[in-house]
């Protein structure tokens, strides 16, 4: 690749992360929406949205939201990364894969699950009720929904946290046994301590993705009138009857400005971060720290919120899916029925919807992890500005959530005429998801780039090779496994998408996703547990196939 | 003409001066060993004429055709400069099986398939890997790798053979065998080569001239016995081979020979800088060319021995006179005692 076709795609990148974000900017300082011929130059949209008590009581929520789910998701993603990493956890090999699970599961299918299971009328609710003769617990409440929250989000701080461990010379571990230390002292005077810059960028990490939460809130806390910024967002399409598109971008914007300066923080973490580690020898074996008695009630405390955060809602979502009706007094045994399935397949959105959805995962999907490979190709080894300029580019995305980049692309194909016939594609979604995910696939592609040692290219050019052939012949071939991994994984990512639809949404973009949220708004129950057992069964089948072939699960 | 012509390289990586000036000529059929401690600059001066490193100032010049000229921005890519390197860590491709490996520049240059089946399985014949043309990097000995990296390098008859410390991931039995195979197999082959290795031993058996880097200067240059047996100058003679270091002042000059004295000794030996009588300077001697002798006499010295030590081919005996440490080697164990060191006056350098 020489420097032009580089240049050239740092430009298309800068295209589609700035072109969306600037048309926000722009909307916001209007008066009404752009289409409108009487919008005119305002603040009207900042006064009235930053002077709204509805929109203070949602940033406040959405504070209390993030800080809640952070103090309960980290604690336990690190003990639990410390348990699998660095002890002799029995069965950890088996479990450790379930433990990302949760990753890969649209929180609008969770959530959704939560309200069938624990909801005032689930399915545990009502057998509890039967039980004790009350419902235990109240799901629809602040504290429920941080307490969710906070449970699918012990991936996040366990995936940083346990690869930070593992880097960890086991030596500082022996040493501190040697001295006397039990193995949960250990993990709290010397392991934890030393990977702390890890746990701190996996707090501000999951601190920043509470703001972007939209499922979670808009299933559980709508019944109990919580809004947080984005269902603010949301609710403000309905508030007015006309299209308050400068309000919308007022609130999308203060999200970002949130968000933005949590990305930015997060990016200087990770430049320090490695000065703390205490790296050991190449990955050596280890004897792993010996639990002794808290063994069991280790393995205890992860399979109950393997049970808790996994397991409850998707039984909550497949029974649900399996029932003609549900309620006090019913018998589980005389309803069950496949009619839902059936029902499907009248509604012929609903049955594009699911086919789009394996459509926009596969192809959608492969075309994404073309267009990373493009980029990653781009900035690999490529000295230079442009490429520190990529690396603050590509964090952009990641400070908007996936609501926001698909009303920003609506905008964008509603602004610029001559694209206009294409919002009605799937190439609209397409490239909302492309954007929406750049960051994690442009990082799953350099994990591939960064394991071709360079001698391996430069071997190839002073053998002879140009450019061009040392990617085909040499880089390419290297990393093929990679691309599969990382295809597989967007793959996922895209059927689990939702929010990124929800505005982009139209007859020929539905997918499962976003039907879901507008089902939500109908309460078509019956409906969105079968779309939501059909897209578990999706993720499910393909995380299957990456299992079986080894693909690591994370960047 | 000169097979490679590097003139006053620069360059600066980060906040180092990796390379301060070096110049040097490589001659047709030579094979010029570039020798320094990590950090003196000879893998960057190695990857600079390969071009895969952009020098900040100079000039390089391959078989009187100009590759790269600062001054001009003149650079010829990596690529086309034609060049064979054999990496430290061998690079060889994984998805490719040893014949794919080799047969990569053939095939780049659009050899005729024939040709290229021909060639291959000549040099790797010649290599002895005639039966492991089918296999992959990870079916190889470390032995076979390096020598599969080295078939690769020379298949398409580079003028210049470059090498980056290639012996330096075979284990230590297998280097000595490997220095005099590698050796062999480049005077073969009518190229010339630069050998880059911090080991002194390989660089002294390998090379038709040693070119003795510090910190991106050349210090000296020279043929393997003149760089060991009669280095030029002080770095140089610390450098190479094990030696005693004799601390003390000028007392006299007579021509070449200058006589150094300290607190109970005084020795003759070999002037090698400009001093003045009364200036403190420094003797070096190799240790192998220290003896014990039966008594007294010119530049022999009484000492106690303090300590031996038993290196297995040899014993070493530490002796002390006053401040005075000194290393001899020799064949048996010694009772401790007192014994008489000779030191040569034609080895020992003044410096």
């Amino acid at each position: 690749m020489n420097r032009a076709l580089r240049s050239l795609a740092v430009i298309g990148v800068a295209l589609v992360v700035f072109g969306p974000l600037g048309l926000i900017f722009y909307q916001s300082f209007l008066s009404e929406a752009f289409f409108s011929p009487t919008a005119h130059f305002s603040f009207e949209a900042y006064r009235y949205v930053l002077t709204d008590s509805g929109f203070h009581s949602a940033f406040g929520t959405s504070l209390l939201v993030s800080s809640g789910m952070t103090l309960i998701s980290v604690p336990l993603g690190s003990v639990l990364a410390f348990l699998l990493a660095r002890t002799d956890l029995p069965g950890k090999k088996w479990l450790e894969p379930w433990l990302l699970v949760p990753i890969f599961l649209s929180p609008v299918v969770l959530a959704f699950g939560y309200v069938v299971a624990v909801g005032p009328v689930g399915f545990f609710s009502l057998w509890a009720k039967a039980l004790i003769g009350r419902v235990p617990w109240n799901l629809y409440s602040l504290f429920g929904l941080v307490l969710i929250a906070g449970l699918t989000h012990v991936p996040h701080a366990f995936l940083y946290v346990s690869s930070a461990l593992r880097s960890l010379d086991p030596a500082v571990e022996e040493a501190a046994r040697v001295a006397g230390a039990g193995v949960w002292r250990i993990a709290v005077t010397v392991s934890l301590p030393l990977v702390l810059p890890s746990i701190l960028f996996s707090a501000s990490l999951i601190f920043l993705l509470g703001f972007e939460l939209f499922g979670l809130p808009l299933v559980l806390g709508d019944p109990a009138g919580l809004l947080v910024l984005t269902t603010y967002l949301y609710k403000l399409t309905n508030l007015l009857g006309v299209p308050s598109y400068h309000l919308m971008a007022v609130v999308a914007l203060s999200i970002v400005a949130l968000t933005f300066p949590l990305v930015y923080l997060q990016r200087r973490m990770l430049r320090t971060a490695g000065r703390f580690a205490v790296i050991g020898g190449k990955g050596q074996a280890f004897r792993p720290l010996p639990l002794g008695v808290l063994r069991w009630p280790a393995v205890f405390l992860l399979v109950l919120w393997l049970a808790v955060t996994v397991l409850l809602p998707l039984v909550g979502v497949t029974l649900r899916s399996l029932v003609s009706s549900w309620g006090e007094g019913i018998k589980l045994s005389e309803v069950l029925t496949l009619d839902h399935f059936r029902e499907l397949m009248v509604y012929p959105n609903l049955v594009r919807g699911i086919v789009n959805t394996i459509l926009i995962g596969a192809i959608g999907g492969a075309l994404a992890v073309v267009f990373y490979a493009i980029v990653g190709l781009a900035a690999h080894r490529w000295q230079s500005r442009w490429v520190s300029f990529l690396d603050y580019l590509v964090m952009l995305p990641r400070a908007l959530p996936g609501l926001i980049v698909g009303l920003a692309f609506l905008w964008v194909f509603l602004f610029f005429k001559p694209i206009a016939p294409l919002r009605t594609t799937l190439f609209s979604l397409w490239i909302a998801y492309t954007v929406v995910w750049l960051a994690y696939g442009l990082r799953l592609i350099s994990a591939s780039l960064l394991q071709v040692k360079p001698e391996l290219e430069e071997a190839a050019r002073v053998t002879g090779a140009r450019q061009r052939l040392v990617y085909r012949d040499v880089t390419l071939p290297l990393i093929r496994f990679g691309i599969i991994g990382s295809w597989l994984l967007i793959f996922m990512m895209f059927v689990r998408e939702y929010s990124t639809g929800v505005y982009l949404l139209g007859p020929g973009t539905e997918v499962i996703g976003s039907l879901i949220v507008s089902l939500w708004g109908t309460g078509a129950l019956d409906l969105i547990s079968a779309l939501s057992v059909i897209e578990v069964g999706l993720v499910g089948f393909i995380l299957f196939i990456a299992l079986r072939l080894g693909v690591r699960l994370h960047a | 003409m000169p097979d490679l012509i590097a003139e006053n390289l620069e360059k600066q990586l980060g906040t180092a001066q990796v390379l301060r000036g070096v110049s040097f000529e490589l001659q047709e059929r030579e094979i010029l060993a570039l020798l320094g401690a990590s950090g003196s600059g000879k893998t960057t001066l190695l990857r600079s004429v390969a071009g895969l490193e952009q020098p900040d100032a100079g000039k390089i010049e391959i078989r009187g055709k100009l590759v790269f000229d600062a001054a001009s921005g003149f650079e010829v890519p990596a690529e086309q400069r034609g060049l064979g390197l054999v990496f430290q860590s061998y690079a060889i491709w994984p998805h490719r099986s040893v014949f794919e490996n080799v047969a990569y520049g053939l095939r780049v240059r659009r050899a005729p398939e024939a040709e290229t089946r021909q060639k291959v399985g000549a040099v790797l014949e010649r290599l002895g890997l005639g039966q492991l043309a089918d296999r992959y990097a990870h079916q190889l000995s470390g032995g076979q790798q390096q020598r599969v990296a080295l078939a690769r390098a020379m298949v398409y008859n580079p003028p210049v053979l470059l090498l980056d410390e290639p012996l330096s991931n075979l284990d230590a039995k297998l280097r000595e065998d490997a220095r005099a195979w590698l050796r062999e197999i480049i005077k073969q082959t009518e190229t010339s080569a630069l050998y880059v290795t911090h080991d002194q031993t390989e660089a002294l058996a390998i090379a038709d001239r040693v070119l003795l880097l510090d910190r991106g200067l050349i210090q000296e240059e020279g043929a393997p016995e003149q760089i060991y047996g009669a280095p030029a100058n002080r770095f140089t003679a610390e450098f190479m081979g094990s030696n005693n270091r004799f601390d003390g002042r000028l007392a006299e000059v007579a021509g070449a020979r200058g006589k150094l004295e300290a607190e109970g000794w005084t020795l003759w030996g070999g002037l090698r800088a400009s001093k003045n009588v009364s200036e403190a300077a420094t003797g070096l001697i190799r240790v192998e060319r220290l003896h014990l002798c039966d008594g007294p006499g010119a530049g022999h010295l009484k000492m106690k021995l303090s300590s031996s030590l038993y290196l297995g081919e040899r014993w070493e005996y530490l002796f002390h006179l006053g401040d005075l440490r000194i290393r001899v080697w020799g064949e048996e164990r010694l009772p401790e005692g007192e014994y008489w060191v000779a030191v040569p006056e034609t080895s020992l350098w003044i410096f």
